[in-house]
């Protein structure tokens, strides 16, 4: 079994594990970033743009994704889980699987000969499953590494991508490989994922047709989205009205989650920015419990967006139901208004879903969640990068819901402990001095 | 109007069995979910902010709480777990306890020891009473009316319901006094009260709101067959007890017999079904119950199951047990009333219709103040 020793080990390669491994690379450190999925990148990488500056967020992820590809002291793993982790002294040695792709990574091009030719499509998840893609197939285009994965589960063996693969790629008998990777320090960025669609029956369990989650009208605004424009996904109406419902899968005890999830405000403000943006003639309706505009320039961003005409109201939406035409109809309380109960009609709803955690590590890495279901950390404001094992620290969303800007700087945060501690392990000299330091 | 601020107010309705209010963080999901919200009446949540901030004047005018029918879906969906449901629930605790001018109600409902202080009395007096004005004990054979003479028992039942009406009248006055103010009851006119009147027997009889509840038909279903069976079986006693207690033996398809039978069996079933509701704790409602919710049917159930037993044991033969037995069921009788009755649970079998009632006059009044002008409503009024 191959082995391969770095200084630290990052798992997950969203915003937060690219910042950290960069961090670290950047500071002389050895670095494995392993991801689950073809490419790095994460879900900020499927985004449109970011709260509050309305910066694309490809021109942000994109030279993140490059830099981690390309860093001399980063090895990067896509593709791959880490099956079990042992103590290894004062560091860790942990088996990672490498799942097939059934196309040689050293002979891949990322040409997308095959994927061109492929004649099976499926449901574009990248999209949120709103577009098609091929059977085999470069994920997105921006991905990194730009390799070609075959999807087994709806491959018909035609054997068509291996004819038209000029670098003869195609394997189909590939299989699993297992390695180790040695390190002194882990890091955790598994990241979150969203509030199910089918979670809240009173919102129709996901099965109204023009009831989506944010992350799909992130799509839909994205440049690269399905459709490259707005549309509502149940007839391909262009919506005049749009309805945003907050809290949709956070600060509600019947889903389970307590907490909020401290983006959804946020994007939501954002996306109704961008939509008066592309669809300026459209009404914007955001239907709130409170907003919490709380990060450097976010009041400024909310009050903008009032400005430009987005109407706010308070009240939480108790249900939602579809009308003939398959438009949503919100019953809601207008307590600013008498609290008369009204049920509102609009051409699409977005529902502000939360942020739940992604992935417990307590099996693996022996690491605990807290109830709410995110990494625990014992010491969260003299440490908040620590977990309860010394050497495995936290970051991003594994540590709790929060936004990009703060998986950023806790990424940053998270190297500067990992780098100590590696150095405090390591007898002296056996880390190499930063190249800016000399 | 300067509007007072009791800060204890929260507290005090929390023991009438309210849990979680201060949890709620008004976010208004129950009043948009409820099926029965109105734009005269958006309940819960606009009832639960004046509790939160303590304005008990206003909320001893509410009808509100009698307008709900608790179907639960307000504390299915709180995303507070806050259970509106049960706080409307106490508040029509609250609000009978304020119409109750003895004081008796508050302090039944808020104290385990006064329900069995309560009890004892009952028991005490009417035992006390039966050993004093008891006729002989035939033990030849059955002879009840000789025990407990027929025309005795009925003035005895007669003075029992004039103090039930007493009661329950004068609270359902001031009812009437808190829901409307002075000016408002200055412009409204007598035909509005008259006009009204037949939703009052409408909603007395069928209970109609409580079928809007949604999902709530089975509920709804043995609430009638409780009210059925215990209006039946009210007049029977109240009204026929000559033709009701007797010592003759009737055959099987006599009305005497299947009348009693079929209101004592609706009484035992919709008891018990309500009684097992509590246990299972299925329904929404059925998650906190008070102890006076578990009273009122277990003391139904126990009022017919000894009134068919004095009957069985009539029809057996045996003297004694019958006797036994009769002073039982009075026992349990007065138990019933002086715990559950005029200031407490039983007291809704008024308050809930004339609510609806009130409502219908409160609107009706407030349509005739919008058609005609202000001073034409002061001279019809006069």
């Amino acid at each position: 079994m191959e082995n391969i020793q770095v200084d630290a080990l990052v798992v997950g390669g969203g915003i937060a594990g690219m910042q950290a491994a960069l961090d670290l690379a950047d500071q002389g450190c050895q670095v494995a970033l392993v991801e689950k999925e073809p490419s790095i990148g994460g879900k900020m990488i499927a985004l449109s743009k970011v709260f509050p500056t309305l910066d694309c967020c490809s021109c942000i992820t994109t030279p993140k994704m490059s830099a981690v590809a390309h860093h001399e002291n980063i090895q990067l793993y896509t593709y791959c889980e880490v099956q079990s982790l042992a103590q290894n002294g004062t560091g860790y040695i942990s088996k990672v699987l490498q799942k097939p792709r059934y196309v040689i990574e050293d002979a891949c091009t990322g040409c997308r000969q095959c994927e061109y030719e492929c004649p099976i499509t499926v449901p574009n998840a990248f999209d949120s499953n709103l577009g098609g893609i091929r059977a085999i197939r470069v994920p997105f285009s921006t991905a990194v590494p730009q390799i070609a994965v075959l999807d087994m589960e709806t491959c018909l063996f035609c054997g068509i991508c291996e004819k038209a693969c000029p670098a003869d790629a195609i394997d189909y008998s590939q299989t699993a490989e297992e390695f180790e990777i040695e390190a002194a320090a882990v890091l955790l960025s598994t990241g979150f994922e969203i509030t199910p669609p089918d979670a809240k029956k009173e919102y129709g369990a996901g099965e109204l047709h023009n009831v989506i989650d944010g992350l799909i009208m992130e799509r839909l605004l994205a440049p690269t989205g399905p459709y490259g424009r707005i549309l509502r996904p149940g007839d391909g109406k262009e919506p005049e009205s749009i309805a945003y419902v907050q809290c949709a899968g956070s600060r509600d005890e019947t889903l389970g989650v307590e907490y909020c999830s401290r983006v959804c405000c946020m994007y939501a403000i954002k996306q109704a920015m961008l939509i008066s943006g592309s669809l300026p003639l459209a009404d914007i309706t955001i239907y709130y419990m409170d907003i919490r505009a709380f990060g450097k320039g976010y009041e400024q961003f909310f009050q903008n967006a009032k400005a430009m005409g987005v109407e706010f109201i308070k009240a939480k939406v108790a249900s939602i139901k579809q009308d003939e035409n398959q438009n949503p109809v919100l019953r809601v309380e207008l307590m600013e208004e008498g609290s008369r109960v009204e049920e509102r009609t609009h051409d699409m709803v977005v529902l502000s879903v939360g942020l739940l955690p992604a992935y417990n590590p307590q099996a693996v890495y022996g690491v605990p969640v807290e109830d709410d279901g995110f990494v625990d950390i014992p010491a969260p404001n003299a440490s908040p990068c620590n977990t309860n094992r010394p050497g495995i620290f936290v970051t991003g969303t594994a540590a709790g819901p929060m936004d990009i800007v703060d998986s950023i700087v806790m990424a940053g945060a998270a190297a500067a402990e990992a780098v100590a501690y590696i150095h405090e392990q390591e007898p002296a000299g056996s880390v190499p001095v930063p190249a800016y330091a000399d | 109007m300067a509007t007072r601020i009791d800060p204890t107010l929260l507290y005090e309705i929390k023991e009438y069995g309210a849990v979680g209010i201060e949890k709620c963080f008004n976010c208004g999901n129950c009043t948009a979910i409820c099926p029965l919200t109105s734009d005269e009446y958006p309940f819960p949540r606009n009832m639960i902010r004046r509790l939160q901030i303590g304005q008990r004047d206003k909320l001893v005018q509410h009808l509100d709480p009698w307008l709900c029918y608790y179907c639960g879906e307000c504390s299915e969906t709180c995303p507070k777990g806050a259970e509106p449901g049960e706080t409307m629930m106490a508040m029509r605790r609250w609000l009978t306890a304020q119409y109750d001018w003895t004081g008796l109600s508050g302090k039944v409902y808020k104290g385990k020891g006064w329900i069995i202080a309560m009890l004892l009395v009952a028991a005490i007096v009417v035992i006390g009473l039966a050993a004093l004005l008891a006729g002989p004990m035939v033990t030849s054979q059955v002879e009840l009316n000789t025990f407990a003479p027929v025309h005795m028992i009925h003035i005895a039942d007669l003075i029992l319901a004039a103090a039930l009406g007493i009661f329950l009248l004068s609270n359902l006055a001031r009812m009437y006094f808190f829901v409307f103010g002075k000016e408002e009851r200055q412009g409204i006119p007598l035909k509005i009260y008259l006009t009204g009147a037949w939703t009052l027997v409408f909603h007395t009889i069928t209970q109609n709101r409580f079928s809007e509840c949604e999902d709530s038909k089975r509920r709804w279903t043995n609430h009638l067959i409780i009210v059925a069976g215990y209006g039946t079986m009210f007049a029977l006693i109240v009204v026929f007890l000559g033709w009701f207690q007797t010592d003759n033996i009737y055959p099987i398809y006599h009305p005497q017999r299947w009348l009693g039978y079929l209101a004592a069996g609706a009484l035992i079933y919709g008891g018990v079904e309500a009684v097992l509701g509590r246990i299972r704790k299925e329904h929404e409602m059925h998650k906190h119950s008070h102890p006076s919710d578990w009273l009122f049917p277990i003391l139904l159930v126990l009022l017919s199951a000894s009134g068919l037993t004095i009957h069985f044991l009539r029809y057996a033969g045996l003297p004694m047990a019958t006797y036994y037995a009769y002073v039982a069921h009075l026992v349990i009788m007065m138990m019933l009333y002086v715990t559950v009755g005029p200031m407490g649970k039983w007291a809704h079998l008024l308050f809930r219709p004339f609510a609806v009632y009130f409502q219908e006059v409160k609107a009706k009044a407030a349509q005739l103040q919008r058609e005609t002008p202000a001073e034409a409503v002061a001279s019809a009024a006069d």
